[in-house]
């Protein structure tokens, strides 16, 4: 199971990553959603596998849920508390992206990643003046 | 009198302030006496319960966050009373004279009260707390609340900067502190300064360990900051931006005395260490010097006063480290001669001797010289010395009062000012006569006199000259004055004060008769100071200072040396320190932030990728060596991975080759289902129910935004290899890394699992404890339901699925313990043994009290990180609707055209039938949250679902009827819910004993009508706040892009 899921993890990080460097704003968005998934996919990874070996013999555990356990073996709950507050953020992440594309689009016309560049940067702040005494 | 009726008694002296002057916004503005009343109140009340509890070591504590060493607590010894008193007694007149101030200014009145108030509470936090954090907290809430006070006047520059170098300089300071504390706490497990003293006293406490050596020097660093000690001061004279009741608060009893304070509680221990005492001892000389000089150097008022606190605060450190330094030679004391009569009193126990007659001393006359340069710059309308000729004719009650506390500031003789100085000159003569280099802070101290009796001459000079006959609004005042009482509220609280002075100094037994209330066990402690009759007939070294600084001084006011304003060097420091910042920020801004996306994210990737080949380098053998994997026999598991491993790959590597946006759009949504299926697989039930909801809504979202954006891309396509096989090496990198954690964790497992099989009995015995415990909390819980009613029961007891396990866990399983390996020591299983009952049931460590662990977590032991995690989804919603509201869509740009909304009379009256139906699943999974998958993150997303697909087919205007609120204030609510949550058990502890530090649950079975039970617990009203902002967010985001589309 571990091996696969890192196959899925590897698989997803590269196609978010060629998104990421994709000149279309969009396609960054998507990377950006499809990203959370392979980071949650890792973190559950990393917790161990569902099921043990023993002596050639496989035992699943259980869900982090008291009592559905016949052995008492339950899996890890703590990433997956991780991995629910992640997916709930990447939710209102993905919510701000979306309207900053939209807010980026009407203020440029553009979904090209170059355009994101400020041409007008923020000026050096004029310099504050000594303070003076009221 | 008991601790409990002590602990009401402190939180009252703490927080009647603020909630007094907090009160005073609900009164109508007209309604001016009414809140003046209701703001004295607070200082009243704190004084009242300050003398009811009377001077004690009683230490009264109210657990807050116990395991970071943090608690409300609480302790009234003698230099706390002390200084508690000061600042509500001195706190009163200012509430008096804020009146007088700002007249019938109903607007500022309205403002000031609820500030000052504030900024009470935490000065009283600060001298009354005997937790180091608690201390730190109340210290952070002073430079806050004396931000918002110092920057009064919003309109004016100056001021905000002002402001914000106070706060810069105090603010940093407290963190430096910060850190000193973190350290001793951490180093030395002591959160409390009762601890401290106890432990040193004890002796276990050793002052030798580097650790705590480096902690006092973080905490000497905040404690310096606060009180504005060289090269730390220039603050405090940009303080006087605030107005004058503030100023006049802010330096004579509060703010800047936060400083000495600490010094002070931290004194006793603090002495034994070799470089405490010459370290006050230099700062604070120089410090003498630097603020004796400019206050001579200065012509505006307040300014001048504001110097002369700088010097005295140089003053009060300087007598801490010369206490320090005689303390340590203490047998000595009773030798000097005629010194030795005041001085030896101080050795004996410079913690009380100090604040009482230099701290007290300079609070009664530094407090009337503000409250006059107040009230002189309202009825005149000047504020520089030179310009007030005259004085004494047009104002006389004013211009004598002034002349009254200025000559106690000069220190002449009949003032109390006079003996502390006295007392002042004869530690210096007396540590002199060891350490022949404390001469020099001899001669600090006749110059900061002498420069203090300049100032006094200089002012009666002025007021006294002749007023110039061509200064034609002379006589306009400036403000027309009030009549009656409260008009004279612009100077009698001055009057009051520096009436003490004269009292204390020529009749001393009286002045102790009536102030000395907190002083215990001194004696008659004032008459045994060296007053100016006892001074005359007894003549010393330190008369003799005393008379050099008072003829230099005469001549000094007299002639025209130093009268010139000149500017503090260090006014320049930190505007010139802020700028050089900003401008190497600039530079370093503009080189690393070029603003190309890409570009940024190959640089962090490409990070990664190299850590990676830096180990492969290190350690080529076990980099590639391919992870040891326990092989599976679950034909199931294994068929169902590979085909959701299928899915997922495939759909992933399908999004960049299509094209059609809502084509990609759907493959994400694939990508995402499969997704789930993983998640069933790896038994995590509540997260498989969160992705549903949350594909939905985002798919959905996702093509809401869609429709805003326009169809085609950038038109230009990147290169396309370089970015494959940039892709390929992370992904790999990344794969790689999952695989080793993962099979590292899957050998843990067996590991601990071994461990198990080796230690039966340990097994059995940790079965058994937590069975006894949840007996315990069954028979708390419900006793008319019986144990059949407990969920956990319906667990079946038999079968066991293999001969691997110990026989006798019978006794474990008989009784569903919630029993994981016992010897797990990860954080995760220490949560699952502590979800259902806690290890230590008579404490806060019940447990949750839910069966549904990850749950459990979210609301319970991690509540305030969820805390925390709802705001941030609250502040990204309105990040939302300011986005798109700040940037309307151009007209003639509407990206489709208007398009009309699906008015399918079908799915209307379908979603009639289903909002209710996915309102009731929300509710259901709500309240089964606790013990089943569900709770509130996943039913605010089902109910998001539900109310989203209802505004699709009914239009906005019915979703408006549906929830008139809106979702900004939705949030608001369920935050506040969420918080409320949290600070309800300690209010519950206060008043019931019950309940406990924040964030503590409370849960119990209530029998319901018709046999079955009901499982309470308080964090359902959390996981209800949690509910409300998840809704409100996810419905607010989506209603926002739809209503950008209609």
């Amino acid at each position: 199971m571990t091996v696969l899921l890192s196959i899925c993890v590897a698989v997803i990080f590269a196609v978010s990553v060629y998104l990421f460097t994709s000149r279309d704003l969009k396609s960054v968005a998507m990377g950006v959603f499809l990203f959370s998934h392979a980071a949650h996919l890792g973190i559950i990874a990393m917790s161990g596998q569902p099921l043990l070996t023993v002596s050639g013999e496989t035992i699943r555990k259980a869900a982090p849920i008291l009592g559905t356990s016949e052995a008492g073996l339950h899996v890890d709950p703590l990433p997956q508390a991780l991995i629910l507050t992640s997916i709930v953020i990447s939710f209102a992440v993905t919510g701000f992206l979306l309207a900053l594309l939209v807010a980026q689009h009407r203020r440029v016309q553009s979904m090209d990643v170059a355009d994101l560049r400020d041409e007008d940067r923020p000026e050096l702040p004029a310099s504050i003046e000594t303070v003076e005494m009221a | 009198m008991g601790t409990e009726s002590w602990l009401t008694l402190a939180l009252l002296a703490v927080f009647a302030p603020v909630v007094t002057g907090a009160a005073t916004m609900l009164f109508p503005k007209r309604l001016i006496t009414l809140r003046v009343g209701m703001a004295l109140l607070g200082p009243v009340v704190a004084i009242v319960a300050l003398l009811q509890q009377g001077v004690s070591e009683e230490v009264a504590s109210l657990a807050f966050a116990p395991t970071l060493g943090l608690d409300l607590s609480f302790a009234a010894d003698q230099l706390g009373m002390f200084f508690a008193l000061l600042i509500s007694g001195i706190g009163c007149l200012i509430v008096v004279y804020g009146r007088g101030y700002f007249g019938r200014d109903e607007k500022s009145l309205a403002r000031f009260y609820p500030m000052l108030g504030l900024f009470m509470t935490a000065m009283m936090g600060i001298v009354l707390s005997d937790n180091l954090l608690g201390l730190f907290m109340f210290w952070e809430l002073t430079s806050v609340s004396s931000f918002l006070l110092i920057g009064w006047n919003t309109q004016d520059r100056t001021s905000a900067k002002l402001a914000m170098q106070a706060f810069a300089v105090t603010g940093l300071g407290g963190l430096v502190m910060l850190a000193g504390l973190i350290t001793l706490g951490v180093t030395s497990d002591i959160w409390s300064f009762s601890a401290l003293e106890a432990a040193f006293d004890a002796g276990t406490f050793s002052l030798a360990a580097p650790m705590v050596t480096t902690a006092f020097a973080l905490i000497f660093v905040g404690a310096m900051a606060k009180s504005a000690q060289w090269p730390l001061h220039f603050w405090l004279p940009g303080a006087m931006a605030a107005p004058t009741p503030v100023s006049a608060y802010l330096h004579s009893a509060t703010m800047v005395k936060a400083g000495v304070y600490l010094l002070a509680r931290l004194f006793p221990v603090m002495r034994e260490l070799s470089w405490w005492t010459p370290a006050l001892v230099f700062f604070g000389a120089i410090t003498m010097v630097v603020g004796g000089y400019m206050a001579i150097r200065s012509e505006v008022l307040k300014k001048i006063f504001a110097y002369t606190t700088v010097s005295q605060l140089g003053l009060f450190v300087c007598a801490y480290g010369l206490g320090g330094l005689n303390y340590s030679h203490g047998s000595h004391g009773g030798e000097h001669g005629e010194a030795a009569h005041g001085a030896a009193t101080a050795i004996g126990d410079p913690n009380i001797i100090y604040p009482i007659t230099q701290i007290l001393n300079h609070a009664l006359y530094k407090a009337p010289l503000f409250i006059l340069a107040g009230a002189i710059m309202h009825l005149t309308g000047r504020t520089v010395l030179g310009e007030l000729k005259g004085l004494i004719k047009k104002h006389p009650v004013l211009a004598w009062t002034s002349l009254a506390a200025a000559y106690a500031m000069a220190g002449l003789p009949f003032t109390l000012s006079f003996t502390a100085k006295e007392a002042f000159l004869y530690q210096i003569v007396h540590g002199a006569q060891q350490h022949a280099v404390l001469w020099f802070v001899g001669a600090a101290a006749v110059f900061m006199a002498l420069c203090n009796v300049a100032i006094f001459v200089r002012m009666a000079r002025t007021f006294f000259a002749p007023a110039e006959a061509h200064d034609a609004h002379a006589d306009e005042h400036h403000h027309a004055p009030e009549r009656g009482f409260w008009g004279a509220c612009i100077w009698w609280p001055a009057a009051a004060l520096v009436m003490w002075q004269f009292v204390g100094g020529i009749a001393p037994g009286l002045f102790e008769g009536i102030i000395g209330v907190v002083e215990t066990d001194t004696g008659n402690y004032w008459a045994t100071l060296p007053g100016f009759f006892y001074a005359m007939t007894h003549p010393s070294m330190a008369l003799g200072m005393s008379a050099v600084a008072i003829g230099l001084g005469v001549f000094l006011g007299f002639s025209p040396i130093w009268s010139g304003a000149r500017k503090d060097i260090h006014d320049r420091l930190f505007p010139v320190t802020l700028r050089l910042g900003e401008r190497a920020g600039h530079r370093l801004f503009a080189t690393v932030q070029r603003g190309d996306l890409r570009l940024y994210v190959m640089v962090v990737l490409m990070a990664l990728v190299s850590a990676m080949g830096y180990t492969f380098l290190l350690d080529k053998e076990a980099m590639l060596a391919w992870p040891e994997i326990p092989s599976i026999n679950d034909v199931d598991y294994a068929l169902a991975g590979w085909l959701l491993t299928g899915l997922i790959c495939t759909s992933a590597l399908m999004l960049p080759i299509m094209k059609s946006r809502v084509v990609r759009v759907l493959i994400l949504g694939t990508c995402g289902f499969s997704v789930i299926g993983m998640y069933l697989l790896y038994q995590a039930p509540d997260l498989a129910l969160t992705q549903v909801m949350f594909e939905i809504i985002s798919v959905v979202l996702f093509l809401l935004a869609l429709r805003l954006l326009p169809e085609r891309g950038a038109g230009v396509r990147a290169y396309a290899l370089p970015r494959v096989v940039f892709a390929t090496l992370v992904g790999v990198s990344v794969g790689w890394i999952t695989l080793h954690a993962g099979s590292a964790a899957d050998q843990s497992a067996l590991v601990a699992w071994d461990a198990a099989q080796g230690a039966p009995e340990q097994h059995a015995m940790a079965g058994e404890t937590t069975d006894a415990s949840i007996l315990r909390v069954a028979d708390e819980t419900h006793s008319a339901g019986g144990r059949d009613a407990r969920p956990t029961d319906a667990r079946p007891t038999d079968a066991h699925p293999t001969d691997a396990r110990p026989t006798d866990a019978n006794s474990t399983e008989a009784h569903h313990a919630p029993f994981v390996q016992p010897d797990d020591t990860r954080l995760g299983g220490w949560m699952l043994r502590n979800s259902y009952v806690g290890t230590t049931p008579d404490t806060h460590g019940r447990g949750g009290g839910g069966n549904n662990v990850v749950n459990v977590i979210l609301v319970d032991f991690r509540g305030y990180d969820t805390v925390g995690e709802i705001t941030v989804l609250s502040i990204a919603m309105m990040g939302v609707l300011a986005l798109i509201g700040a940037c309307p869509a151009p007209l003639g740009l509407k990206e489709r055209g208007p398009q009309k909304h699906l008015r399918s009379y079908m799915l209307r009256t379908a979603m009639k039938l289903l909002l209710p139906l996915s309102l009731l699943f929300a509710a259901y999974v709500f309240f089964k949250g606790h013990d089943r998958p569900g709770g509130g993150f996943i039913a605010g997303l089902i109910a998001a679902v539900g109310l989203a697909a209802y505004r699709m087919s009914d239009g906005g205007a019915a979703l408006k009827r549906l929830i008139p609120i809106k979702p900004g204030i939705t949030a608001a609510i369920g935050l506040a819910l969420a918080l409320a949550t949290g600070v309800a058990p300690l209010v519950i502890h206060l008043f019931t004993g019950e309940g406990g530090p924040f964030f503590t649950s409370n849960n119990a079975y209530v029998p319901l009508i018709g046999g079955g039970t009901f499982h309470w617990t308080s964090v359902m009203l959390f996981d209800l706040g949690v509910f409300i902002v998840v809704v409100a967010v996810s419905v607010g985001m989506i209603n926002r892009f739809e209503e950008e589309l209609d």
